[in-house]
C-alpha cells in the first residue's frame, strides 16, 4: 500500500529524484493579473459595453464587446468584478459564452446548430436505462416523469431503451422539436449547445429551460448514475464535488443565456409602463 | 412574496461574495436587481408570466454565483498547493504512513 501511496505522490519525499520532477512538471502561463478596480456598463449606439475603469472590455479578436441585452453585460461586468487578485477566464462562462455568440468562431448557422442538437435526441442521456434493476428502479423513478412532461408538452412519443442499439425517434418526433428550436434566435443557439454538451441531454436542456426543471434537479438527473454510485463506494470532495459544481456553473451559465436571449421586450416595456 | 425575497437575499449575499466592492449599493449589478424587484412587484393574485421568468432567471444567477464560488474554493483548496507530498497523500485517503517508510 506505501508503495502506491508513493507512486501517487510521485516520490517526491527522494532528493535525487527531485529534480527530474521538477523538470517533468508543466508550466503553465500565468494568469493575467487584475487591472481595474471597478467595472461598470455603458450604453451607446443602442448596445451596452462593458468597462474596466476607463477600459472598454474586448472580445478575444479584439473589438469592443457589445451587447444587446443590459442584463448580459450587467452579468459579465460582475463576473470581471469578481475577479480577485487573478483573471481566471476559465471560469467565467457568461463572458466566455458572449463571446462566442459574438464572434462565432466556428461559423455556426442556425439551421447547422439545430441539427446538431437533434443529433443528440437519439443518444439522450436520459434514455438509456440500466441493466441492472436498483439502478433502473431509480432511473425509471427520477427519469419517466421527465420523459412523460416532455411527450405530453410537445405531444411526441419517445420509448427510453435498455438496450444498446439505441433509440428510434419518429420524423414527426424530430420535425416538431426542430421547429421549436428553430423559434430561438442565433445567440440563443450557442447557450443551447453549451448546455447539451454539459448535460448529454436535449431533453433535460429544454425542460430546463421551459422552467420545468431548475439547474441544479437537471445536474442531478444528468449525473444520475454517478450520484447512485459514489453513494456506494462514497464520495470524494475533490473529484465528484468539482465536477459537479463546474457542471451547475457552465449549464446555469448557459440557461441564464438563453432565458435573457429570447426574453420579449414587449412584455418588459408594458410592464414597465404600468408599474413604474 | 416570500420565496422572491428569499432569492433576493441568497442573490445578495452571493454577490457580496464575489464582488471586491465594499459598498454593495454602489455596484451596478445590485442597482439594476432592486430596479427589476420593484418593477416586477405585483400582488401574489395576479398570474404574471414576467414575473415567474424573471425569479427562474433570478434563482438561476444564484445558482451560478454559488456554483463557481464552490467551484473556485474546492479548486484552491486541492489543487492550487501543487503535487503533495506522501504523507499528505496518505491522509487523504484514510491512511498512516508506518514509521519508517522504505
Amino acid at each position: 500500500m506505501v508503495t502506491f501511496i508513493r507512486q501517487c505522490a510521485r516520490g517526491r519525499t527522494f532528493l535525487g529524484l527531485f529534480k527530474e520532477i521538477k523538470q517533468q512538471q508543466r508550466s503553465y502561463p500565468a494568469p493575467p493579473k487584475r487591472f481595474y478596480k471597478k467595472t461598470g456598463i455603458i450604453y451607446s449606439d443602442g448596445t451596452y459595453e462593458v468597462t474596466l475603469d476607463h477600459r472598454k472590455l474586448k472580445t478575444p479578436k479584439g473589438n469592443v464587446m457589445k451587447l444587446d441585452k443590459e442584463m448580459l453585460a450587467l452579468a459579465v461586468a460582475a463576473e470581471w468584478d469578481a475577479q480577485k487578485g487573478e483573471i481566471q477566464q476559465s471560469t467565467m462562462h457568461i463572458t466566455s459564452l458572449c463571446n462566442t455568440a459574438l464572434e462565432n468562431p466556428n461559423n455556426i448557422t442556425k439551421p447547422e446548430a439545430v441539427q446538431t442538437l437533434l443529433n443528440y435526441l437519439e443518444n439522450d442521456a436520459i434514455l438509456f436505462f440500466s441493466h441492472e434493476e436498483e439502478m433502473h428502479a431509480l432511473q425509471q423513478k427520477e427519469w419517466d416523469p421527465v420523459i412523460k412532461w416532455f411527450c405530453e408538452r410537445f405531444k411526441v412519443s419517445i420509448q427510453p431503451t435498455r438496450d444498446l442499439g439505441g433509440v428510434e425517434i419518429p420524423v414527426t418526433t424530430k420535425e416538431i422539436i426542430r421547429k421549436h428550436l428553430l423559434s430561438y434566435d442565433l445567440a440563443s443557439m450557442h447557450g443551447f449547445l453549451l448546455a447539451v454538451e454539459c448535460l448529454k441531454s436535449l431533453i433535460l436542456t429544454i425542460c430546463c429551460i421551459d422552467h420545468k426543471l431548475n439547474v441544479t434537479q437537471a445536474v442531478l438527473l444528468s449525473r444520475l448514475e454517478e450520484e447512485y454510485q459514489t453513494g456506494h463506494w462514497g464520495r470524494v470532495e475533490w473529484a465528484h464535488d468539482i465536477a459537479q459544481a463546474d457542471l451547475q456553473a457552465r449549464v446555469a451559465a448557459a440557461v441564464m443565456f438563453v432565458h435573457i436571449n429570447s426574453m420579449s421586450e414587449e412584455t418588459k416595456t408594458l410592464l414597465a409602463s404600468k408599474f413604474r | 412574496m416570500n420565496t422572491h425575497l428569499k432569492c433576493l437575499r441568497h442573490l445578495l449575499s452571493e454577490i457580496r461574495q464575489a464582488t471586491s466592492d465594499r459598498k454593495l449599493k454602489d455596484t451596478p449589478v445590485v442597482s439594476y436587481i432592486f430596479h427589476q424587484y420593484k418593477r416586477f412587484q405585483v400582488t401574489d393574485q395576479q398570474l404574471c408570466k414576467a414575473q415567474d421568468e424573471m425569479a427562474c432567471l433570478a434563482n438561476t444567477y444564484v445558482t451560478y454565483l454559488q456554483s463557481v464560488r464552490k467551484y473556485k474554493d474546492l479548486l484552491t483548496s486541492y489543487q492550487s498547493a501543487g503535487e503533495r507530498s506522501v504523507e499528505k497523500t496518505a491522509e487523504m485517503v484514510g491512511f498512516k504512513l508506518p514509521h519508517d517508510p522504505k
